[in-house]
């Protein structure tokens, strides 16, 4: 067993080195990936990294209701990104994608975040934002979970503080791939520029986030721990 | 519901892995591309296609979302970049920026970045509205079983939980809450209570779902899967001739006639330039001419 997890470490050892060589290679001169567009190579390393979880996800040993819940969880998170829709930013998606990671996890929490971004697009259309989204409402996920470690109830302080982060998070991340895919000069003043464009829709959905937990986090976590038992 | 509605032509009948391939090749030539002859030659193909799978409709309200951020494209751009010499204007400082000073070559640069992420964006809504997405999922159903399990289960549960919102919101309504009337944090704090009810009764529903996924022996032994879709003789077509259209470009870009010199002043563009540009844009018409020809021609 614990020579399987080793094996399995080494392998993202090896995807880490990997990217970080991919990315050092577009800077040596005199090599065939020198100055390789930058837009491409920052999809690929998101690819690469939701590929990881996904392949961690089917590694691991998951019961057919964990499964089950995933789906629902990702379907409402989609309904609700789709219900709230026109309310630009202000949307519970977040909110429910990490209150399901607070009680189940760093590894649901990604696959619920993941797989709902990819399950409401379906409905809101499919573009390149769509791995960036993916990775990023798993990231919020992650984060989500990393607030619950060692705690056996719901910390309002905690995790409204984090929901917010999450939201600033969102924003910012994927504005990296705006700012390489289409500007130039790549320097701090248009990176400045692009974030500074974006800060008033990661403001609301920053708030938005923090409110709702305020809201209905208890709530929801109750609901939650209670169907944890059952599983 | 899906924005994905079947159509009657070739480009719907593809296989979806053709599609997909298609689509990918348009997409990562969009990004190697700096050159405006060649952008303009991919947005142009794959605007012949998609008119040819009957959905410019569909394609110009997806232009129309993405004007914002052409605008904003172009003005920070404009805005931000020094390396121009042909100045058109300049003008009165701005604190945090310096000096106003808007260049031809920075103009011309927004532009052509503007040309990709509108190459980009309509290739994406060829994606959303001519592949099937059950389909395309069914591609990696042999790759990985319980991700894939889990985003085909989730795809059928939303239309279910859409009605769930609409049931639940019409008997809110009959109780008197006013769910689209007042302020938008108003509306918002209304609704979110519905999405609570629709938590509690779903959560019920995904037990029975596994239940029921159990009793039909769900990881009792290794899965099996099988292939509905149909190979024809089209789909190797494309995927042949999108490959090579890959190959062509990157061999341009490797050569450097596919990247174009904005700064620090604008590149002449040669006729060479056109042809190739156009020679590659004409390999990726293939489908568009496919579907013209079977229906000039039917069998």
């Amino acid at each position: 067993m614990l020579n399987h997890i080793d094996k399995f470490r080494s392998r993202y050892v090896l995807i880490l080195i990997m990217l970080i060589l991919l990315m050092v290679a577009t800077l040596i001169p005199e090599n065939p990936l020198y100055n390789l567009n930058w837009a491409l190579l920052s999809t690929m390393m998101v690819f690469a990294a939701i590929l990881v979880f996904f392949w961690s996800f089917e590694r691991s040993r998951v019961s057919s209701k964990l499964i089950a819940f995933i789906a629902t969880m990702s379907a409402l998170a989609a309904v609700a990104r789709i219900a709230f829709s026109a309310i630009v930013s202000l949307q519970p998606s977040t909110f429910i994608i990490m209150i399901s990671a607070y009680v189940f996890g760093p590894q649901i929490g990604f696959m619920v975040g993941a797989i709902s971004a990819l399950v409401s697009n379906f409905f809101l259309g499919q573009g390149p934002w769509t791995p960036w989204q993916m990775l990023c409402w798993g990231m919020c996920g992650v984060l989500a979970s990393l607030v619950a470690i060692g705690q056996n109830e719901f910390r309002l302080v905690r995790f409204t503080v984090m929901a917010g982060f999450c939201g600033l998070f969102y924003g910012w991340v994927i504005n990296i791939w705006h700012w390489a895919a289409f500007m130039y000069p790549l320097n701090i003043k248009t990176f400045l520029a692009v974030y500074a464009s974006s800060l008033a829709f990661d403001f609301i959905h920053a708030i938005g986030n923090m409110v709702f937990s305020v809201l209905f986090g208890s709530t929801f976590y109750q609901v939650l721990r209670r169907f944890k038992k059952y599983i | 519901m899906l924005t994905y509605q079947f159509k009657d032509n070739l480009i719907y009948k593809l296989h979806p892995l053709t599609s997909i391939i298609f689509v990918g090749v348009v997409f990562v030539l969009a990004l190697i591309f700096s050159h405006p002859a060649y952008l303009l030659g991919l947005l142009i193909s794959v605007w012949v296609v998609l008119g040819a799978a009957g959905n410019l409709k569909e394609g110009q309200s997806y232009i129309k979302f993405s004007l914002i951020m052409v605008l904003m494209i172009v003005l920070i751009n404009v805005l931000f970049a020094r390396a121009g010499t042909t100045i058109i204007y300049r003008g009165v400082d701005i604190p945090l920026i310096g000096a106003l000073e808007i260049s031809l070559e920075a103009i011309a640069y927004g532009l052509g970045m503007s040309l990709r992420l509108l190459v980009i964006i309509s290739v994406f809504c060829l994606y959303t509205y001519t592949v099937n997405p059950d389909k395309a999922l069914h591609l990696g159903g042999r790759l990985g079983g319980k991700s894939v399990l889990a985003i085909t289960l989730s795809l059928r549960l939303f239309p279910l939980m859409i009605k769930d919102f609409q049931r639940i919101s019409e008997i809110q309504r009959c109780r008197g809450v006013k769910l689209s009337t007042g302020s938008l944090w108003q509306r918002a704090k209304k609704t979110l209570p519905i999405i609570s009810i629709i938590l509690l009764s779903s959560l019920e529903r995904s037990l029975q779902l596994a239940e029921s996924m159990q009793a039909r022996g769900y990881g009792s032994g290794p899965r099996s899967t099988y292939d509905r879709d149909l190979w024809r003789p089209r789909d190797y077509l494309i995927i042949a001739l999108s490959i090579m259209a890959l190959f062509l470009g990157i061999c341009s870009a490797i050569k450097g006639w596919s990247a174009y010199r904005y700064y620090p002043i604008l590149e002449e563009i040669s006729g060479l330039d056109w042809i190739l540009a156009s020679f590659i844009a004409m390999i990726l018409l293939l489908p568009a001419i496919l579907n013209w020809g079977g229906k000039k021609w039917p069998l």
